[in-house]
């Protein structure tokens, strides 16, 4: 079953001479379970590829299907809702709120959207990541790593469709780098979890099912 | 799509909240200045409004909304219960005391219920209010001193009054006093109802058909349910209800009386735009004020918080949720900040003022502290948190997630134009692009900063504006002015001989020297007439009669051989000194300075604001005006032509026309329009007024009865001059009695001293607000740009060119504020000003900059060494550490 799907995507910055396109279109697709791995050199257009199939920017054209929906048809509210519930983030930089508590900041999406925690669930995200001892700390008193299991927890906590990951390894050494992505590989495994990580690693990217190439903002013949 | 998430949304901005401490303390600071001003605003602005009002009804000698006068039994019984009527009260004038101790006050004998003795300042601080069906009376401490009674409960004293015109004296028992108030125009001596009753009926008059059409009739004044916002529509509306009009003499005629002393009243009956329109400015300035800083503060600090929203965005927070965050936050730091800018309000409006106010004499402490102001101003600064953060609100919502996450302040504005040329960096040429880098926000604070200047310089000018000569020679023309004290206490009743000044009187404050100039103005005392045209005669008297009862008064009037109508004319001759003292409209004095010319001034009305009323005398320049001395005046009838020779010859009932029999006709040629000031003037109106050269005068009328004795006195002799009238008229000759600019002067001064204080702590507070503002906006602008200044020093920028940049940009902020506040000042100045003298007319504006020259500096100061501390504080932080902070 196809989960994400985009078709002739484009997103164009600027005018004229001074356009870039950073995506030409682009069709994707990503089925069920699956853990997808795009890969390409800085300024290929993956980060911003990465953000239209999240729904954090719009593209000049095309459409991106998440589970049977075309989200840019929602408005701004709409989108932030749906993308909460669908879509899990893991950024290079954690994301995690400064001011929660790790606990905190794992169920903070689910009690944004006024949902009730699966606390069943969530323990065994937690200790899944190894995370059960850091619950009551704030991100500062955590390493890198352990930084970027919060954010993985956190995306996982809320059972999206997909999780994206943007270059979740990037502020890591390569030995943490290695334990995260392990662990994303089982954690995304254990619980069934459609996963699209975008990294310019191609070490890394060996881990996923399936890499993607991306070109000048095009999907590279294989 | 409703979720439950309000918990979650509390708790996240409850916790970034307790993150920014700093920032926290920074807009509470803001949100209770903008308390502070409003309460302190509406305090201070109300309280000099109250005291106005205060001191206004005192004038008037009540505060009850308005009232009804007049009225037969009949009528009062019917109007009292009408729908709009609060509350009313009844009042019956019997009389006044014709002894001679009373002639230099003005007191009534009159029967007034509670109520309309309580609005009457009439509340007995020693015993009660006289009892129905005794011989009781209640009365002022002066009016006892003039009867020479001591105040004692049960004491007995008789008083002499008139009763319609009837002599009778009357024995009453004292059952209450209370303090005498100068600034209350007219004493009263309370007694019961019944009592007015019977003293009507012993002295035969009928309450309900007196002879003046005053004595013994009920008078009903009232306290409105709508307040004072429109007396005047309230009364006419409750006399329209029962069929009554006060517009035209007629059976359904009811005079009617709207309490001026209520400043609302007055503003709303006499709209003018301008003024109305520059208050609002006013006000719209202060709100916009307190709006300003706290947007600003509001504003620095979602800026800074940018990333923090975007982060909250990527993970899934809604546009709404976040605005809800920044309304929480507000929320919270406005309950902490109101409450305590309400307290310091209060404690400079409703504590600070009166204390000070005390310290003046003769200041009338009036504090206004009602919790409605608290309530309002809590309400304002509410209001203004709100609209302040719905546009940090709505930029924090709008922020792209993606742009959040690299977000710096300003650079998502595109530069426009071409590429710059290279320039040097130095740390001013970077202040400069960092101010015009969000040009909106640097427009902003430089706004917000001017703004507090420009109130504190127009408060300072408003304050210092008010005109001691405008508003003393609006009541006395020359340093003293001696007339009988029936001229000055009863200025209805017509001038007559035994009026004048006598010339002993005038020797005798001539022998004590030190006057530099004098002059007298002669009254007329013998009847004289001018014949005019039937227009001018219906214009003259259309306000005193219905058009069916002008038709008969003219028919009933004199003509000439022209056909033209008589009239009484109102002659003064003025000698040079007096002379001087006019202002002229149009021609000029000369030929009046000359006796036995023939030239005459017409006198023209003007209104408390000195605009003159050029309808108001029917002479222009260069018309002759026939004056007709009238010697022997024969009466007769217009339809049967009997003729009678004296008034008492007519049979009551009859219909008689006054013709001059023996009259000398004298003409004379007006060379000058004139105002009189009122000190000189009859000070009553209602006939054709002119001036004569005093000589001419005393010729041609063949009368020499002085009206007042003008003169001024060097500044020494002033006080010696003082205390001299002050003895002579109380015990040489008790009839006459004197004016002096000293006693209007002293009037003034403490008029003006409560405007300098309360204005002077107002602005001391906006001032205040200014410089803390300025404060507010440099700290947190430092605050806010904590990492990017971390990252030019990282990039190798010493502290001291840091600071060298802090320092410039503050200092730029100062000046762009002076800058403004300059233009601002010198713009809305005479716009503040009209709104003042639309309420004060002994108002004149002078531009003062003093203000602004002082808190400039202080700006500049500020500007300069708030970076410099604050930056000497971050630098306990490594680079490194500063650049992790967040």
């Amino acid at each position: 079953m196809t989960i994400l799907e985009t078709k002739e995507l484009k997103k164009y910055y600027g005018k004229d001479d001074t356009m870039v396109k950073a995506l030409d279109g682009v069709d994707l697709t990503v089925e069920d379970g699956e853990f997808v791995a795009i890969v390409g050199t800085s300024g290929s257009g993956k980060s911003t590829l990465l953000h239209m199939l999240g729904g954090l920017d719009r593209p000049t054209s095309g459409t991106v299907i998440v589970d049977g929906k075309d989200i840019f048809s929602l408005k701004d509210e709409a989108l932030t809702i749906f993308r909460r519930r669908k879509i899990g983030f893991v950024f290079q930089s954690y994301n995690l709120v400064p001011v929660l508590t790790v606990r905190e900041n794992i169920v903070l999406p689910i009690q944004l959207d006024g949902g009730k925690v699966d606390e069943d669930y969530v323990s065994q995200v937690v200790s899944a990541l190894g995370l059960e001892k850091k619950l009551n700390s704030l991100p500062s008193q955590l390493s890198g790593g352990q930084q970027q299991r919060v954010a993985i927890a956190r995306a996982l906590a809320a059972k999206p469709a997909i999780l994206l990951a943007d270059e979740p390894t990037g502020n890591l050494d390569s030995r943490t780098s290695q334990d995260v992505l392990s662990l994303m590989k089982v954690t995304g495994r254990k619980f069934a979890q459609t996963m699209v990580m975008i990294t310019h690693n191609e070490e890394i990217a060996q881990l996923s099912d399936r890499i993607v190439r991306i070109e000048d903002g095009r999907i590279a013949m294989r | 799509m409703k979720v439950s998430n309000r918990q979650c949304i509390r708790h996240l901005a409850w916790k970034s909240l307790q993150a920014s401490r700093t920032r926290n303390l920074i807009a509470i600071m803001a949100i209770a200045l903008t308390a502070v001003l409003f309460t302190s605003l509406f305090t201070i602005a109300l309280s000099i409004n109250e005291g106005l009002q205060q001191s206004n009804f005192r004038q008037v000698g009540g505060f009850s909304h308005g009232g009804f006068k007049d009225l037969t039994e009949q009528q009062f019984e019917e109007l009292k219960d009408d729908p709009l009527i609060d509350q009313w009260g009844k009042r019956r004038f019997l009389g006044m005391p014709v002894d001679v101790s009373f002639n230099k006050s003005h007191v009534e004998i009159s029967y007034a219920d509670a109520n309309e003795a309580h609005w009457m300042y009439c509340d007995p601080v020693e015993g009660r209010l006289p009892k129905e069906g005794t011989r009781e009376a209640a009365t002022d401490t002066r009016v006892l001193e003039l009867l020479g009674v001591e105040p004692e409960l049960g004491a007995e004293f008789t008083v002499t009054f008139e009763v319609d015109g009837q002599e009778t004296t009357q024995s009453f028992t004292l059952c209450g006093w209370w303090e005498y108030d100068e600034a209350i125009v007219a004493n009263h001596i309370l007694i019961p109802e019944s009592r007015v009753d019977e003293i009507l009926s012993e002295c035969g008059v009928d309450p309900n058909a007196s002879a003046d059409g005053m004595t013994g009739t009920w008078n009903m004044d009232v306290m409105l349910k709508s307040g004072s916002r429109h007396i005047e529509k309230d009364l006419d509306q409750i006399l329209a209800d029962h069929g009554f009009q006060n517009e035209r003499q007629g059976d359904d005629y009811i005079d009617t009386g709207v309490n001026w002393g209520y400043t609302g009243t007055r503003l709303s009956e006499n709209v003018d735009p301008m003024a109305v329109a520059a208050i609002a400015v006013v006000a719209l300035l202060i709100i916009f004020t307190g709006y300003l800083i706290i947007y600003n503060v509001f504003q620095i600090s979602v800026a800074g918080d940018i990333r923090f929203y975007g982060l909250l965005k990527t993970i899934g927070t809604t546009p709404r949720q976040l605005r809800q965050i920044i309304r929480f936050q507000a929320l919270t730091l406005s309950a902490v900040g109101i409450p305590i800018g309400l307290m310091i309000g209060w404690l400079i409006g409703g504590q600070l003022t009166p204390v000070i106010v005390k310290q003046l004499n003769g200041v009338e402490t009036v504090t206004s502290v009602s919790p409605w102001i608290f309530v309002i101003a809590a309400l304002f600064a509410l209001f203004t948190v709100r609209i302040s953060c719905r546009k940090p609100g709505r930029m924090a919502a709008r922020v792209s997630p993606v742009e959040a996450a690299r977000y710096t302040e300003g650079s998502s504005a595109k530069i426009h134009g071409r590429a710059r040329k290279a320039r040097k960096v130095s740390p001013f040429t970077m202040a400069w692009a960092n101010l015009g880098r969000s040009r909106g926000k640097t427009a902003v604070t430089v706004l917000s900063l001017s703004l507090a200047v420009v109130l504190l310089t127009v408060t300072v000018n408003v304050v210092g504006g008010f005109d001691m000569d405008k508003y003393v020679s609006s009541f006395t023309a020359s340093d003293f002015i001696v007339a009988s004290a029936e001229k000055f206490q009863n200025s209805a009743a017509d001038f007559s001989e035994d009026m004048s000044v006598p010339q002993s009187a005038i020797d005798h404050i001539n022998a004590q020297g030190g006057i530099t100039d004098s002059g007298l103005v002669y009254g007329q005392t013998s009847p004289m007439l001018e014949y005019i045209s039937e227009d001018w005669f219906r214009q003259l008297n259309s306000h005193f009669y219905t058009p069916e009862q002008l038709d008969n008064l003219i028919r009933l009037t004199d003509r000439n051989e022209a056909g033209n109508l008589a009239a009484s004319a109102q002659l003064s001759g003025m000698s040079a000194f007096a002379l001087d003292h006019l202002t002229v409209l149009e021609g000029d004095l000369s030929a009046l300075y000359e006796p036995d010319s023939r030239g005459i001034a017409a006198v023209y009305s003007e209104d408390d604001y000195g605009d003159a009323d050029m309808d108001s005398h029917w002479a222009r320049l260069g018309d002759t005006v026939t004056i007709r001395y009238v010697e022997e005046s024969q009466y007769y009838d217009p339809d049967t032509g009997q003729v009678w020779a004296s008034l008492d010859d007519i049979p009551n009932g009859a219909n008689w026309v006054e013709r001059p029999t023996k009259y000398r006709d004298v003409d004379y040629k007006v060379t000058a329009l004139v105002i009189v000031p009122s000190a000189l003037s009859y000070r009553y109106y209602g006939n054709d007024e002119f001036i004569l050269n005093d000589q001419t005068f005393v010729e041609d009328t063949g009368t020499d009865s002085i009206m007042y004795y003008a003169f001024d006195t060097t500044e020494e002799a002033n006080g010696d001059m003082e205390t001299f009238l002050a003895d002579y008229t109380e015990n040489v000759d008790p009839t006459l009695d004197y004016e002096s600019k000293a006693t209007y002067a002293g009037e003034f001064e403490s008029m003006r001293s409560m405007f300098l204080l309360l204005g002077g702590v107002l602005s001391f507070i906006v001032g205040l607000v200014g410089v803390l503002n300025f404060f507010n906006a440099i700290l947190t602008g430092i605050i806010a740009r904590r990492r990017e200044l971390a990252v030019l020093k990282a990039v190798g920028m010493t502290g001291r060119q840091l600071r060298a940049m802090l320092m410039w940009e503050g200092l730029l902020y100062a000046l762009g504020a002076a800058g403004l506040a300059l233009i601002l000042a010198l713009v809305l100045g005479p716009v503040a000003f009209r709104a003042v003298e639309g309420l004060f007319w002994f108002f004149t504006y002078r531009l003062n900059l003093t203000p602004f020259l002082l808190v400039v500096p202080l700006f500049a100061l500020l500007g300069a060494g708030i970076p410099i501390l604050t930056s000497r504080v971050s630098e306990k932080y490594t680079v490194v550490e500063r650049l992790r902070m967040e």
